[in-house]
């Protein structure tokens, strides 16, 4: 039987892991635990113990890995050195979207066929496409025509309407609601709450974090975390 | 030592109201980011001492004129930042680079305003001066010169640091409830760190008020001339620019290697522009963070947080993901300092006692002694 080798780290990981072996008890399922040393690399000696003939794999990582953002932003800041008087102004890590695609790129460049987990309760119509490494979750609802493109997640219990476009590398936790023929743009992250209007636009790199109605066309790299009072913009380039 | 800052000085309307008039309406103020404003028809609006302001790109040209159309009143940009000609959404009035009305549709058959007429109507327009990529404006008629404010080194150390200012801005807002000033005496205070930061920022860095005693002891005596010359010289004093103290443990992070560096200095930088702007450089020379203070009213004031790094060497994709992670590391920081302005804010009232002041305070002193003679006299800058 081939197997189906699961790597990454962290709550991702995990919810994968699970999620799959209780989907297929029947299947190899296997772990691989790949943890970044201090300096962001990875010890990729576990891949290289692999036949990429022998099996499939899905490279498994939060959106927040990598990223401090949940951790004490202060002991963050601490550990990357930064001393100032009113700002304390921590690393840019590597956010963990390029973690993810950092690990696929070295799966694929190993010869690894990359799979995608579509839970069996997950409603998914037949003309839904679906790029490699994605993870739809139980009891998520995907409508017609949607494109969900590769390195995305769909946690348990996101719906989603006709036509949606999810861009690369999104990350949708469960209880999100996406309106019909909404595009979201990449490396976004739709928290909790977050229901999308129908046709709207979400730019690359947004967060949309505040539990409300989205039902305006959203900028690239807008942020809205529950800790701020406004959103937070990017401009320029 | 007694302050002369009564409690009334963060809590009268009509004090309030008497900054804006002769502080905030007289001299020059952070107005944005050049770097905001690359191309024609890009513009930015904000309102500065209470007037609507677009600020805007003509081929090149940035003017700054009031945001209310001629017509009805309507703002004419709306939009924070954006790129669209200067054309009224209401009636699409449209304006031209010198604030005269281009075109009024149907002007003549609806309006039956003459050409003539339409001729003198103009925006009022603003004096606005580039450091580097640092925008002021000036909402006088008759504004004095920017050198007036700032001292040679302090407009040398900006200019040079600004023109690396990187184009990709991270940009927030929070409403804080205390008055404006309370944000500056704070940064001017080297001694709370240790205590409001205690679980925070000085747990790595040891900040040492000091103490000035020839400058403790000339904030004492009044000031001697009260000429508008004479303020305007005092009134430099209060801003500065600084590698403030070497970093004690400098890295080298990932984003170094993508932005070009101000500067060799393994410091923090810091720039204060009185009265309302705060930048600081954490790292020296890769990223900046700048403070404006907007005072709402006595006991309000939006303080809007930018981020952004020096000038890319080539776009990197996780830039916007390096500004988040500034922006979130500094967000506990200023939390903690906004938390204890506003206890301040809340504790004062009419008959509260007059604040005690220490030796090490002196620049504080310094700049009450300034403000209460404009607060308390017809003298102006």
């Amino acid at each position: 039987m081939k197997s189906r080798w699961i790597i990454g780290a962290g709550v991702c990981f995990e919810e994968v892991f699970g999620t799959w072996t209780r989907a297929f008890p029947q299947e190899n399922v296997q772990r691989i635990e790949l943890l970044p040393a201090n300096d962001y690399t990875f010890d990729l000696g576990a891949l290289d113990a692999l036949d990429p003939g022998e099996g499939t794999m899905f490279v498994a990582f939060d959106e927040r890995f990598g990223n401090f953002k949940r951790m004490d932003p202060m002991q963050a800041a601490m550990e990357h050195g930064f001393t100032l008087e009113s700002f304390i102004s921590p690393l840019a890590v590597l956010p963990p979207d390029l973690v993810r695609m950092e690990l696929i790129q070295a799966a694929m460049e190993r010869g690894f066929e990359l799979e995608s987990f579509i839970s069996p309760s997950a409603i998914v119509p037949p003309d839904v496409i679906i790029g490699p490494n994605v993870f739809v979750g139980e009891g998520a609802v995907l409508g017609i025509g949607c494109r969900i493109d590769f390195n995305t997640v769909i946690r348990d219990g996101a719906k989603l309407g006709a036509g949606v476009h999810l861009h690369p590398s999104c990350w949708l936790e469960t209880g999100v609601l996406v309106g019909d023929d909404a595009d979201i743009g990449a490396h976004s992250i739709l928290r909790i709450g977050a229901v999308v209007g129908s046709r709207v636009k979400i730019g690359n790199h947004c967060e949309l974090g505040w539990a409300r109605l989205y039902d305006k066309d959203v900028s690239a790299g807008t942020v809205f975390d529950t800790r701020y009072e406004e959103p937070i913009y990017v401009y320029g380039e | 030592m007694r302050s002369r800052m009564h409690p009334k000085y963060y809590l009268s309307q009509e004090i309030f109201e008497r900054e804006q008039r002769k502080i905030f309406r007289k001299v020059w103020l952070f107005a944005g980011l050049k770097t905001l404003l690359p191309k024609n028809n890009s513009f930015l609006t904000r309102k500065i001492s209470g007037i609507p302001v677009v600020i805007q790109n003509f081929n090149g040209e940035i003017r700054a004129f009031e945001n209310v159309c001629l017509h009805r009143n309507s703002l004419i940009q709306s939009a924070p930042i954006g790129c669209r000609p200067l054309v009224c959404p209401y009636h699409a009035w449209a304006y031209g680079e010198h604030g005269e009305v281009k075109n009024i549709p149907d002007c003549r058959s609806v309006y039956l305003v003459s050409k003539a007429e339409q001729q003198k109507m103009k925006l009022r327009e603003f004096a606005l001066q580039a450091i580097g990529n640092v925008l002021f404006i000036n909402l006088s008629e008759n504004p004095f010169p920017i050198e007036e404010q700032f001292r040679p080194h302090v407009i040398e150390m900006l200019e040079s640091s600004s023109n690396l200012y990187d184009s990709e801005v991270m940009l927030t807002t929070f409403h804080c409830k205390f008055n404006w000033k309370l944000a500056y005496e704070n940064l001017r205070d080297a001694n709370h760190p240790r205590f409001v930061h205690r679980s925070s920022l000085a747990k790595d860095v040891t900040f040492l008020p000091f103490v000035n005693t020839e400058r403790a002891a000339e904030g004492l005596r009044p000031l001697s001339d009260t000429s508008p010359a004479a303020l305007r010289e005092e009134m430099k004093r209060f801003s500065m620019a600084a590698a403030e103290a070497p970093l004690s443990n400098p890295r080298r992070l990932p984003f170094h290697d993508m932005v070009e560096r101000w500067g060799n200095e393994d410091s923090y930088y810091n720039w204060l522009s009185y009265p309302n702007m705060h930048i600081a450089c954490p790292n020296g020379g890769y990223s900046f963070s700048l403070e404006h203070h907007i005072p709402i009213s006595p006991s309000r004031t939006d303080l809007e947080i930018y981020w952004f790094t020096t000038r890319k060497k080539k776009p990197y994709a996780f830039s916007s993901w390096n500004l988040l992670s500034h922006m979130h590391g500094s967000r506990l920081v200023t939390g903690e300092d906004i938390d204890i302005m506003e206890k301040v804010q809340m504790a004062l009232h009419e008959e509260a006692p007059m604040p005690t002041q220490g030796a090490y305070e002196f620049q504080n002193r310094l700049v009450e002694r300034w403000y209460t003679l404009m607060m308390e006299t017809d003298h102006e800058i």
